[in-house]
């Protein structure tokens, strides 16, 4: 009895001693590595090892296809190894913002979203990029390259874009409304306008006895996206800054009138791939990689359009990912050398069938074999090259871009399901959102 | 060296307190501490920011209000399935394992089965549209349907969590000597008089305990609803969640799961309080 309660006491003992040691040390080491330890890249010569922060190709798939595909391509081509590291906006600025003020930089590269680098170069922590040598064999789509170039300094390099269409199923086809076309539809015409696209979905309800439009409301999915960068660009002519303006509310309006002829299991769709293969919505917007499967599974069912414009024009948002080099970065011309293979129309089309992400180089829907891409690819270079297009980007709001896109949530909720005066509801929820902007110090959009 | 008796019951729990303190106590802290205070001050900042939000009243009303649906009809469903399946009978060992299958099938899995079965052009629809019962399909889901997602809900919980009450009453019921049975027998008992003065009051312990356990499920209910419902039903875990997640925003959060815990522990303490056990030897 006396032995047992011993040995009882000492195996709690070392229990207990196993717990703490292991939550305290465990703790102690999360913390400084992100922010500290600069890896040790001043060698001799020869050893050229570049550091690649992005925030794009984060999700575990993705980063393997980066390392296994990609980088270990790059290495076999040029000798030099890279060091990918995903990361997410918030430790990348942080760290990037450290090693600027120190002045001992050992990022090379940056892949980032458009905002993020934009507010980068505001703070004068990237390298212009004018001077570096042309990049042979491509053309960058000029709508990128020109959103690239700030205040005349060549910020970054277009690397990746994704959008969101419309996709159609092709029996949708059959219940156009008078006066709207197929080739209206697919080249995005003066036709294809939003009210074209309530009297077709009025029809298709007619006719098939359901609503058959569909949006990705649920709690995980963008349709926000399509409040803040679509159909108030079309309308209002902006994103956020006529809010609560009378156009806003003509396109409240409209969208209360839109609703009854769509699916309302709407609100429970975080992606449109399913629904659209399931065959319960005919016609559906959302982001392209959530409908790339519905047009992998049944490419000769589905097509990919621009969207409809408005008064104002055609708003759709485009995302643009840039790669950009840091002032004072130790292997410059490396990077260039990195910038130069992942820009190059076949290494564009590889990312492009992994990961869904679309080219910035024309040259790349020339290289794309005939298919379910294809028919992405389409849809998505007919959106960018309509004339009448608003473009949109997504703004970078940091922390509080939880905060924005709550907000047009909430007016939808507001206003389209619950019927509350748009007018009210808008001008309630205005200066919450104008004051995220200037929290942020980002002008509003 | 000898250890005194009246320390091993201190030992023997201490590792399970400690346990409890890192994994439970731990957490319960810091969620205080983002609930509680802003910029290291103490403050209702985050409190008032959370109830003057229309959603958190209605997360609540619907986790209390699904929960008061679907705890007691899965006990009386259980106890019913429960006294079917303690007697013997032919193929009793596969009708137990049937019903007990939901059991191992995780909620979101449980919910996307729902899903597909109910929805438009699912299962349900299509049948009933196939007999003739119904000439357009039954919507289930949408915003404008919240009250046949609520039906949906209950349904899916039903399905899959009545199996755990009922392991538990029935666990219950072979407990129960059948000599109080065979006694009642002597003195004229019938059925009904021997379910009401004797089963049920034995089997009282049990009930309390899966009363317990599936009301704390019920509090934290987020699979299921996230899948059927979306947001169009808000719940308390599933705006914390959403707080968590899409507004970043780590003080409210913790107030809707502190608001989880202290609704659980309230409920549990209750189901303590009036549902003593009865035991009939000790009965005055």
């Amino acid at each position: 009895m006396n032995r047992k309660a011993k040995i009882v006491g000492l195996l709690v003992f070392v229990l207990l001693g196993a717990i703490v040691s292991g939550c305290i040390g465990g703790e102690k080491t999360t913390t400084p590595t992100t922010s500290e330890q600069p890896t040790t890249t001043e060698q001799p010569k020869e050893a050229v090892k570049l550091i690649w922060l992005s925030t794009q190709l984060n999700p575990p798939e993705e980063r393997a296809f980066v390392q296994e595909e990609l980088l270990s391509e790059f290495k076999k081509e040029t000798g030099i190894d890279v060091d990918f590291i995903p990361i997410s906006y918030s430790d990348m600025a942080t760290r990037l913002e450290a090693e600027e003020k120190a002045g001992k930089v050992t990022i090379d590269l940056i892949g980032d979203l458009h905002g993020g680098l934009d507010y980068f170069n505001s703070k004068g922590w990237l390298m212009d990029l004018s001077g570096m040598p042309k990049l042979e064999g491509r053309t960058f789509i000029t709508t990128f390259e020109k959103y690239a170039t700030i205040g005349g300094k060549k910020v970054y390099v277009p690397w990746m874009s994704a959008t969101y269409v419309m996709v159609i199923n092709k029996k949708a086809f059959d219940y156009l409304p008078d006066g709207l076309t197929k080739e209206d539809v697919i080249k995005g015409t003066d036709k294809w306008t939003y009210d074209a696209f309530l009297a077709w979905a009025k029809k298709l309800k007619e006719a098939t006895g359901k609503p058959q439009v569909g949006f990705p409301a649920g709690p995980k999915g963008l349709f926000v996206r399509f409040l803040h960068g679509y159909i108030y660009p079309s309308f209002t002519g902006y994103q956020a800054k006529a809010f609560d303006s009378p156009e806003a509310v003509t396109m409240w309006n409209y969208l209360k009138e839109l609703w009854p002829y769509v699916n309302p299991a709407s609100t429970t769709w975080d992606a449109m791939a399913e629904p659209l293969l399931r065959g319960e919505v005919l016609i559906a917007w959302d982001h392209t990689a959530r409908i790339k499967n519905a047009i992998e599974t049944s490419p000769d069912q589905f097509v990919v359009v621009p969207v409809p414009r408005g008064p104002k024009g055609r708003g759709f948002i485009l995302v643009v990912a840039g790669l950009a080099i840091p002032k004072g970065a130790p292997h410059p011309e490396e990077a260039w050398k990195l910038i130069d293979y992942l820009t190059r129309p076949e290494t564009q089309v590889k990312v492009l069938e992994k990961v869904g992400f679309f080219p910035t180089v024309k040259e790349a829907s020339g290289v794309l074999p005939e298919g379910p891409l294809k028919i992405l690819a389409e849809g998505v270079a007919a959106q960018s090259a309509t004339p009448d297009a608003v473009v949109a980007m997504i703004p970078n709001l940091g922390a509080k871009g939880g905060e924005f896109k709550d907000i047009y949530r909430t007016a939808f909720e507001r206003i389209v399901l619950k019927g509350e005066d748009p007018a009210a509801v808008t001008k309630e929820l205005k200066p919450k959102l104008i004051a995220l902007f200037e929290e942020q110090g980002v002008e509003v959009p | 060296m000898k250890v005194k008796a009246s320390y091993l019951p201190y030992l023997l729990i201490l590792p399970a307190f400690a346990y409890l303190m890192f994994f439970v106590g731990y957490p319960l802290i810091q969620a205080l501490y983002l609930a509680f205070t802003e910029n290291g001050a103490f403050s209702l900042a985050t409190v008032n920011r959370t109830i003057s939000d229309p959603r958190f009243w209605d997360a609540l009303k619907y986790t209390i209000g699904l929960a008061a649906v679907i705890v007691p009809t899965q006990v009386g469903l259980a106890l019913v399935l429960a006294l079917v399946m303690n007697r013997a009978f032919k193929g009793k060992d596969l009708a137990l394992y049937a019903l007990i299958i939901p059991l191992t099938i995780s909620d979101v899995a449980a919910g996307l089965i729902w899903y597909a079965m109910l929805s438009p052009s699912g299962f349900l629809n299509k049948l009933f549209l196939n007999i003739g019962l119904i000439n357009n399909p039954v919507y289930f889901f949408g915003y404008q349907f919240r009250h046949m997602e609520f039906l949906a809900i209950v349904l899916a919980e039903l399905w899959r969590a009545t199996a755990i009450v009922f392991v538990i009453i029935l666990a219950g019921l072979q407990m129960i000597s059948p000599e109080y049975l065979e006694a009642a027998e002597v003195f004229g008992a019938d059925y009904w008089t021997k379910l009401r003065k004797i089963v049920i009051p034995l089997l009282k312990p049990s009930i309390q305990s899966a009363l317990i356990i599936r009301t704390l499920f019920a509090m934290q209910v987020f699979g299921i609803v996230w899948i059927l419902a979306g947001r169009d039903i808000p719940i308390l875990a599933g705006e914390g969640f959403y707080q968590l997640t899409e507004i970043k925003d780590y003080g409210v959060a913790s107030i809707y799961a502190l608001t989880i815990a202290a609704l659980s522990i309230v409920l549990g303490a209750m189901y303590i309080k009036f549902m003593k056990a009865e035991y009939l030897e000790v009965k005055e």
